[in-house]
């Protein structure tokens, strides 16, 4: 980006007005009528009387302490947010920054419902010591995890979003296992602005006013950092100390927000760019711009989710503003993004794996190995251990002594291990596809979109036989994949667009997931649970389904393996060989994205075995596809076997999902490999 | 958000517990009809067949080993005088049901209410599972493959009102072969009822308008489950003559609204009889400077009433006799 400021002065000012003026004008409006909308019905009049002639009357005390105070609470967080994503943005150089895309928020949240469980009393007293600690841990994670510095804007979001997936399922743990404890917490962690009285405001306000005016003092020394990479690094200290102060600024902001409200997406990503389409650029000009930006959309997206609010249950703000940011995600991607051959998406495939490889036949022994013995070992533990003895005879006869027991945890079983495998090799071909070894099959929106499908049928048809359940899901994962790819198509299904609409479309779809859990209203708890995957109770039926999948997909990526393995290449060196890049991109999605779904509608959304199952065979073996893909299979039906098995096992009779065991379990490794592909790359 | 440490703490005993439970189950063979307290001359022997979600379900003989995996049915049975041989989060039935319907040591957690431990149903060898629809209908298959299972659905049709209430109860006792002690039960119920309703002539507080919330805070903000005539709870409080004034314009199929202070300015005439969980204090400090909330007639004229946090409100003939108790001493102080 150059400098444009000196450009003919009546143009600027006339743009300063419309930013300004629009912005002010749409917040007045939207302030007036968020104070009308409410559970009480009170008259325009006798709003309008409030606000002019407070008299002690219960209808002015609804607007002046109940309303009033959600009304300003908006103003401050979606003006807080907004700054802190301009802050981001610049300080990261890259304009999908923001406290949701960098992770700070759902750090901040897991931090904050973590203190609730464990610290109580110090939670009540300063909530924002913790969100701040939880932010700053969590953009760090995510800044290094995306490579630091030289991270493309794609990478940086993505790791982004692993880091708030991560977080995302320890808060689910601990609404599970806590769910007494944190019912009272926010609307299943999104945000939500509702207020009982002046308190939250009054603890915000002297926050959010002095760290924003503190950043408008120091806005000059942020330019600089629009300069070029060379001319900026001349300025030598002074840049490190302008990102670090940019940092913490958009940090506080974003943690005093989270700490009272909850997590709200997209405001820090809508609102700079809103304005930066007017072409402002110096930051003294931008901060109050998308201060007052960030603030309206903010009100408005809780106006309209106080319209859609029914009798059963309020609508979470931050729903409604994921509908509402997300197609402005969709078409930044659309419009901004040059079509073509991914140029400029310089991600590379290697997780710096390269320091001891094995021959494939031995490690494809042992891995076989270690996956029989865990199938074994898991039909031996669960609500009841049977002891070995007793095993074998029970497992092959069936009026052996546990045998009853043994038919319930065979099926289990296989549709773990099949499930596993099924997402591992999804994994596999997804991260060829898009070039890019931080994606699986939930990165292009079929997590969310078969969630959504199966919550539909959960909670809108409740009578409908639970067979449906799968079809749903499968159905919703294909559309969601179907729109980021058909949206994605004119772009040459670049990798990048891929990754954002992707990212677009799990929002939009997690936003309708929420939708329906709170119109499902509070009993639709096994349907939680399923969304954050469960081999709880499978039978003889779903192993059918993931059987079928598997027997017909896998060797169709098996017979497809030589054409997919070209995708490596970059698409112009892909193309000189001879391969319609596009197309075979299209046909690598399509049969991981049908694996996937085929998983998800047996297990529900299971992260990160896709993600996990191939680094972990890349790092032990070679590139070559066809035994990526048998490795990493069987490392995927290794890591849900175990899970399932120890979820049963440690807290009998209570379960834990197995999906929330796998994050738990593969988060550490994941850090480990993402730090260490980033400190050899340092090194070298 | 000050129940967390306490939280924790019945956690970890929960954990262990439930550790000792599992170890149980491993080394003992169940054992025989620990369980019923109650005669067995007045059972009939023979097979009974009930009516429930499924259908039509015949069991050979009464039910004496069941396994219950969802509060309502479990304070049923308890009713019946039968203590249930396994129950789903035998920790949080303490917090939120009545004591007068409380379980004994023997009953064997087998897990939560929404993913019930299968294994360990299965390894108590129960003679009936009574089953809800909400949560368990994915499991009914292999529950059924345990053991005959009933599946209730509370919340169809019209909601888990008094009649339905009823209904599920004597279902129950058919299945169990305790139809007199339901009619028993039943008709003390409805001496009970005739006693309250005369105490409250006494007090002068016949034809009581009323509405009834459970109450919790939600992010820091009242979250108010206002019961409209369609819950159990509503309904056993017309039995003893009171007047729900909470008419909403829908009806919730589980039986309340779920709103926040402002919906409140409605009702602001009637008397607000409300039900908190003891660390949760939403109606107390919380509420002292607020504006809104003092500005409530029903507050204003002290007519508010709190009943006991283990006030359950989707129970059964114990848990209403319990609310009818708790009103009508809260209201004729």
């Amino acid at each position: 980006m150059s400098l444009t400021q000196q450009e003919t002065k009546p143009a600027m000012n006339w743009r300063m007005i419309s930013i300004y003026g629009g912005g002010l004008t749409a917040l007045i409006v939207l302030f007036f009528v968020s104070l009308c909308y409410g559970e009480a019905a009170i008259s325009l009049h006798d709003v309008w009387g409030a606000l002019t002639n407070r008299q002690g009357t219960l209808e002015h005390n609804m607007v002046w302490d109940l309303r009033m105070p959600r009304t300003v609470i908006g103003i401050l967080a979606g003006g807080a947010l907004a700054v802190a994503g301009a802050l981001l943005q610049t300080i990261t150089r890259n304009p999908l920054a923001a406290s949701d895309t960098l992770g700070i928020n759902a750090g901040a949240y897991f931090v904050v419902v973590l203190g609730a469980i464990l610290f109580p009393s110090i939670l009540s007293q300063s909530p924002f010591l913790f969100a701040a600690m939880g932010g700053l841990v969590a953009a760090f994670a995510a800044y290094f995890m995306g490579g630091g510095r030289t991270s493309t804007p794609v990478r940086l979001a993505l790791s982004g979003m692993i880091v708030s997936m991560v977080l995302g399922s320890f808060t689910s743990a601990l609404h599970i296992f806590f769910s007494m404890e944190t019912q009272g917490l926010f609307l299943w962690g999104s945000g939500t602005l509702v207020q009982n009285d002046w308190t939250g405001v009054s603890y915000v306000w002297p926050w959010v006013t002095g760290v924003t005016l503190l950043a408008l003092i120091l806005s000059k020394q942020w330019d600089m950092l629009e300069l070029d990479e060379s001319t900026a690094s001349s300025l030598g200290q002074k840049v490190g100390l302008a990102r670090t102060s940019g940092l913490i600024i958009a940090v506080i902001l974003a943690a005093v927000i989270v700490s009272v409200i909850g997590p709200i997406g997209f405001v820090g990503l809508v609102a700079p760019h809103l304005v930066r389409l007017s072409g402002v650029r110096s930051n003294r000009l931008l901060i109050p711009g998308v201060f007052i930006w960030g603030a309206a959309l903010l009100v408005g997206a809780d106006v309209l989710a106080k319209m859609i609010h029914n009798s059963s249950m309020e609508l979470p703000t931050g729903a409604v503003m994921a509908i509402i940011g997300a197609p402005w995600l969709i078409w930044l991607v659309l419009t901004r993004m040059k079509a073509g051959n991914g140029a400029g998406m310089t991600t590379s495939m290697s997780t710096g794996g390269r320091v001891r490889r094995f021959a494939f036949t031995p490690i494809a022994i042992l891995f076989s190995a270690i996956t029989i013995l865990l199938l074994l070992l898991s039909t031996m533990f669960g609500g009841m251990r049977i002891p070995l003895a007793d095993l074998l005879p029970s497992l092959f006869q069936s009026d052996g002594l546990f045998s009853g027991i043994v038919q319930l945890r065979i099926p289990r079983t296989l549709v773990a291990a099949g499930a596993g495998a099924a997402l591992a090799i999804s994994g596999v071909l997804i991260q060829m596809a898009v070039r890019n070894p931080l994606a699986d099959a939930s990165i292009v929106g079929v997590s969310s979109g078969a969630g959504l499908g199966a919550m539909m049928v959960f909670i809108l048809w409740p009578g409908l036989p639970m067979y449906v359940l799968p079809v749903a899901a499968i159905a919703g994962a294909a559309i969601a994949a179907a729109v980021v790819f058909s949206l994605s198509w004119k772009k040459g299904l670049n990798p990048s667009a891929v990754v954002l609409l992707g990212i677009a479309m799990s929002a939009i779809a997690g936003a309708g997931i929420q939708i329906l859990i709170v119109r499902g209203a509070v009993y639709g708890s096994s349907g939680y649970i399923w969304l954050t995957g469960s081999t709880y109770a499978r039978t003889w039926d779903q192993v059918k389904v993931i059987g079928i999948f598997l027997l017909i997909l896998v060797p169709v990526a098996w017979w497809l393996a030589r054409k997919f393995e070209l995708l490596v290449f970059d698409d112009n060196s892909a193309s000189g060989l001879g391969v319609n890049v596009r197309r075979t991109r299209l046909m690598a999605m399509t049969v991981g994205v049908l694996l996937a779904a085929g998983a998800v509608a047996c297990v529900g959304t299971v992260g990160f075995i896709g993600l996990i199952a191939p680094h972990m065979v890349r790092l032990l073996t070679g590139h070559k596809l066809r035994q990526s893909m048998f490795l990493s299979a069987l490392a995927g039906a290794m890591m849900l076997v175990l899970a399932d098995t120890v979820g049963r096992t440690v807290m009998a009779p209570t379960e834990i999902p197995s999906g929330i065991l796998i994050a738990i379990i593969g988060t550490p490794y994941f850090l480990y490999l993402m730090y260490r592909s980033n400190w050899r790359k340092a090194m070298k | 958000m000050k129940k967390g440490l306490h939280a924790l703490f019945i956690m970890m005993a929960f954990v262990l517990v439930l550790a000792g439970c599992g170890k149980n189950a491993t080394t003992t063979e169940p054992s025989k009809n620990t369980n019923l307290g109650s005669a067995p001359a007045e059972e009939s022997a023979g097979p009974v067949t009930v009516q429930h979600k499924r259908g039509e379900l015949t069991l050979d003989k009464p039910a004496k080993r069941v396994v219950t995996l969802e509060w309502t049915y479990t304070e049923d049975v308890v009713a019946l005088g039968v203590q249930p041989i396994g129950n789903a989060d035998n920790t949080y039935y303490k917090v939120y049901v009545t004591n007068e319907a409380a379980l004994d040591d023997s009953v064997t957690d087998v897990g939560s209410r929404s993913e019930p431990n299968i294994e360990a149903i299965a390894a108590l060898k129960p003679d009936l599972i009574i089953a809800n629809a909400d949560n368990n209908s994915n499991v009914y298959d292999q529950l059924k493959a345990i053991a005959p299972t009933l599946e209730f659905d509370p919340y169809d049709g019209d909601g888990y009102n008094y009649d339905k209430m009823t209904t599920i109860f004597n279902t129950i006792a058919t299945a169990l072969g305790k139809e007199d002690k339901a009619k028993e039960v039943l008709s003390n119920l409805d001496q009970h009822y005739a006693e309250a309703k005369e105490k409250l002539a006494a007090a002068g507080k016949e034809n009581f308008h009323f509405v009834l919330t459970q109450a919790f805070t939600y992010q820091n903000a009242a979250s108010l489950r206002m019961f409209s005539d369609n819950s159990v709870v509503a309904g056993t409080l017309n039995k003893i003559g009171l007047v729900n004034d909470w008419q909403p314009d829908k009806l919730e199929n589980y039986g309340f609204s779920t709103v926040g202070i402002e919906s409140l300015s409605k009702v602001q005439d009637s008397n607000f009889i409300y039900i908190t969980q003891p660390d949760d204090d939403v109606f107390g400090t919380a509420m002292k400077e607020n504006s809104v909330w003092k500005g409530l007639n029903f507050v204003k004229e002290k007519r508010t009433y709190q009943l006991g946090s283990t006030t359950w409100t989707f129970g059964g003939p114990i848990s209403s006799k319990v609310l009818v108790d708790g009103v009508v001493e809260a209201i004729s102080k």
